[in-house]
């Protein structure tokens, strides 16, 4: 029974890589015994002669007189014989090696990664008995990546007297006004996740959310789209919040959209007087502030518009207050910051009130107060050139009035056929709360108001 | 570009600063006729000389104060400490004389020092041949820390630390000295990075892994065995330890909002330690998960048989990465 085995080049105790083939003492054909030496190396160091490990027949010599040889490639192949065949050949590489590095009087055995060689072992070296080659896979693991166990949490018994929440959870919820002590956490120990702060978010009081998509702003920041590919947008912070928000409030609020078409030519000349006072002179009155008085005025005649559905308690919550939330632009998407107790304040008060909050609301400086605790909200539509829309409530509020644009339109005054300045003006509202005849009766009045400003003053 | 072991990038390395500056001397044990134990110095002696390239007595403070007094006297002496866990002889001129001197004189003298110290294991030697001692040093204010992980680097980095005014403290893989790479011997350290730069080894998305000297080969496989499991890990080789360059370290982690550092020295008051507590001080808001560090555990280096429970390994360091993912 024999074997065609190969013995390859072992370190020979230098740390060396490779060394140079001096002289065979075999030939093809040659009989050879266990510790016969068959072949004269030399590395850098010294010439060193190596045995056979084996008893056997020489098959090929693999190596040529003075070719530099990396240590672990095979430089002959023997046809082994006898006792050695008996062996079972799968226990042999691990003790063959050994043997043989014994014999040769060296460290290491030392199969470097050449093909054809054993999986790789030991890298050898002229200190300590070499450089193992590390596995490059991973190995077997019992739970699949995502779910992994989380490490097991500190101290036994202490009560958390501080909510607990990652990092990035604890800016969203500062981000949006949430307060997380008042939470409870669904995630691991109780902590209170991403999902913890948005439902906290889209349900509760604490904060307004975006009326408008504005979808165009981030789209096109983002790296232009190949020609003819697709594009993905991640959906993070404002806009993620600002979705979420919009589908709560889309799915558990029924919306009534009503429109009214109206005459605002009184209202733009008396915005033009009012910019001549002395006391809006540092302040720029748009069509704006008027429509806020008047929605203003309308809710102290119609409170009920003023409100919100506590769902839990199954009561209606009328606010005898008006956070008066407006919808604006900001880089980072839309956002609703409002004017606190605006129904106390005199027009000069809430004109200053308006510029300031649309001003850091656009520059992206709304604090969470600015954006928490609104009860009704104004979206001025006209200022992206069109005249009216269905806008989706602010979760937690009844009405939104959506603003359109002023412009030149053919109008019947008096039987004559008038040039005059015309807008529209939509208002949805929860209709669990708000029925036809009030939500008509409220945009009826904004009108009147804006048709003729002077009722404002009848009515306030 | 020539493909040279991380020890003859080394060597290559020496040469070029030997040739370029008569002032820089080689001295350690065994580093002259033998040429070291690494060969790292193989054939300097030959042919520089007995004068510039010497072999020293077995005394590593005797090594490093003689440095000293050479630097003093203008020369830029590289010294060769043969092993990690020889070099606590020398902590008291390293330490105390070495790192101090400049402070000492008001900046009117500085020590351009080498340190050179094969480190880490992996090699299957006995004790005192497989440590890590590098939070020591960079513990030690006044002194420079690197450490090299490939032969481009070994072959720049090298030159760059004989070439810097300051005390370096130069960290070689001994488990890597046989890798091989491509180094541009021809063109010197003209194109290459600072050696107080780090350098991303691979570019990801979902984590950040740092790591130096002998692990950034195995942070690599690492990264390419996660590949398989959809994740994308960012390796960067931090290669300056002190000071270290936080500005990368935190553009990296801010991007993908976690982090994980591994090293061979053992966890507890190691390199990972310090950049942790960076990390959290200037991304905290950033962060997905907590810091976590892979290394050694808090026992003596082990005989060899154990070394391989001992070292971070790719399935350890995987397995942080996936721990962060878990918060």
């Amino acid at each position: 029974m024999t074997e065609l085995k190969e013995f390859k080049l072992p370190d020979a105790g230098e740390g060396l890589t490779e060394a140079d083939i001096v002289a065979w003492h075999v030939k093809p054909g040659d009989q050879v015994e266990d510790g016969q030496i068959i072949v004269e190396v030399e590395t850098a160091k010294a010439v060193v002669e190596l045995p056979s490990p084996w008893d056997g027949t020489v098959a090929r010599l693999l190596a040529e007189e003075g070719q530099t040889v990396e240590v672990g490639v095979p430089i002959i192949a023997i046809e082994v014989t006898g006792a050695a065949g008996a062996q079972p050949t799968v226990a042999l590489s691990g003790q063959e090696k050994t043997h043989y590095a014994e014999r040769a009087g060296v460290s290491a055995p030392a199969p470097a990664d050449s093909p054809g060689t054993d999986k790789p072992e030991r890298q050898a070296v002229l200190v300590g008995y070499g450089v193992k080659a590390a596995s490059t896979t991973r190995r077997a693991r019992k739970t699949p990546p995502s779910e992994i166990a989380l490490p097991v949490a500190a101290g036994p018994g202490a009560p958390a007297v501080r909510a607990l929440a990652k990092p990035p959870v604890r800016k969203l919820a500062k981000d949006l006004g949430i307060s997380l002590a008042e939470l409870a956490g669904s995630g691991p120990d109780g902590s209170i996740t991403r999902d913890d702060v948005q439902r906290a978010a889209s349900t509760g009081t604490q904060v307004r959310s975006a009326i408008f998509e504005n979808g165009e702003r981030t789209a096109t920041s983002a790296a232009a789209a190949r020609p003819g590919g697709e594009e993905r947008i991640g959906v993070r912070g404002v806009r993620k919040h600002m979705a979420a928000a919009m589908v709560s409030s889309a799915f558990t609020a029924p919306h009534v959209t009503e429109f009214l078409q109206v005459d605002v030519t009184e209202t733009m000349a008396a915005v033009r007087r009012v910019r001549e006072l002395p006391e809006f002179a540092d302040l720029r009155p748009s069509p704006l502030l008027f429509v806020a008085r008047a929605l203003l005025i309308a809710v102290a005649r119609h409170p009920l518009i003023n409100s919100s559905w506590d769902a839990a308690a199954e009561e209606i919550v009328v606010k005898h207050y008006v956070n008066l939330g407006i919808a604006v632009a900001a880089d980072r998407g839309l956002i609703v910051p409002n004017v606190k107790n605006a129904d106390a304040l005199p027009l000069p008060e809430l004109a200053r009130s308006l510029q300031a909050l649309t001003e850091t609301g656009r520059a992206g400086k709304a604090t969470p107060a600015d954006l928490a605790g609104g009860t009704i909200t104004i979206t001025n539509v006209g200022v992206f050139g069109v005249d009216a829309g269905t806008a989706i409530l602010t979760p937690g509020e009844t009405a939104i009035l959506a603003f359109g644009q002023v412009k030149d339109a053919p109008w019947v005054v008096d039987g004559q056929l008038a040039v005059r300045k015309a807008c529209t003006l939509s208002l949805s509202f929860d209709h669990r709360i708000v029925d036809g005849e009030l939500g008509s009766a409220v945009l009826r009045d904004i009108g009147s108001m804006l048709t003729d400003p002077v009722r404002m003053l009848a009515w306030s | 570009m020539t493909t040279l072991t991380l020890s003859r990038a080394l060597n290559e390395g020496l040469r070029k600063a030997l040739e370029n500056d008569p002032k820089v001397l080689i001295m350690g044990e065994d580093v002259g006729k033998l040429g070291g134990v690494f060969r790292v110095t193989d054939g300097l002696q030959k042919d520089f000389g007995e004068a510039r390239v010497i072999d020293t007595p077995l005394a590593e403070s005797g090594i490093v104060g003689t440095a000293i007094g050479l630097a003093l006297r203008g020369y830029r002496p590289v010294c060769e400490i043969q092993f990690d866990g020889f070099v606590y002889p020398a902590a008291d001129q390293i330490i105390s004389q070495l790192a101090k001197m400049r402070y000492r004189s008001r900046g009117h003298v500085s020590l351009p020092v080498v340190i050179r110290i094969p480190c880490g294991g992996g090699i299957g030697a006995v004790e005192h041949h497989s440590e890590s001692p590098e939070v020591m040093f960079a513990h030690t204010a006044g002194l420079r820390v690197v450490a090299c992980a490939d032969p481009a680097d070994a072959f720049a980095m090298i030159q760059q630390s004989i070439s810097s005014d300051d005390p370096v403290i130069f960290f070689e893989p001994k488990r890597r000295y046989w890798d091989k790479g491509e180094v541009d011997t021809a063109n010197g350290v003209l194109n290459a990075l600072p050696f107080d730069r780090a350098k991303t080894v691979l570019a990801g998305t979902d984590v950040t892994l740092l790591c130096y000297g002998p692990l950034v080969r195995t942070c690599a496989e690492s990264a390419l065995a996660a590949r398989q499991d959809g994740r994308s890990i960012e390796v960067i080789d931090l290669r300056s330890l002190s000071p270290l360059d936080e500005d990368a370290i935190c553009a990296s982690v801010r991007k993908t909002g976690r982090c994980v550092v591994a090293h061979e020295a053992p966890v507890y008051a190691g390199l990972g330690a310090e950049i942790a507590a960076r990390v959290t001080e200037r991304c905290f808001y950033h962060l997905e998960a907590p810091v976590l560090r892979v290394g050694g555990f808090a026992t003596p280096y082990p005989p060899s048989r154990l070394e391989d429970h001992y070292l971070p390994d790719l399935d350890r360091i995987l397995d942080a990465v996936d721990r962060t993912f878990g918060y």
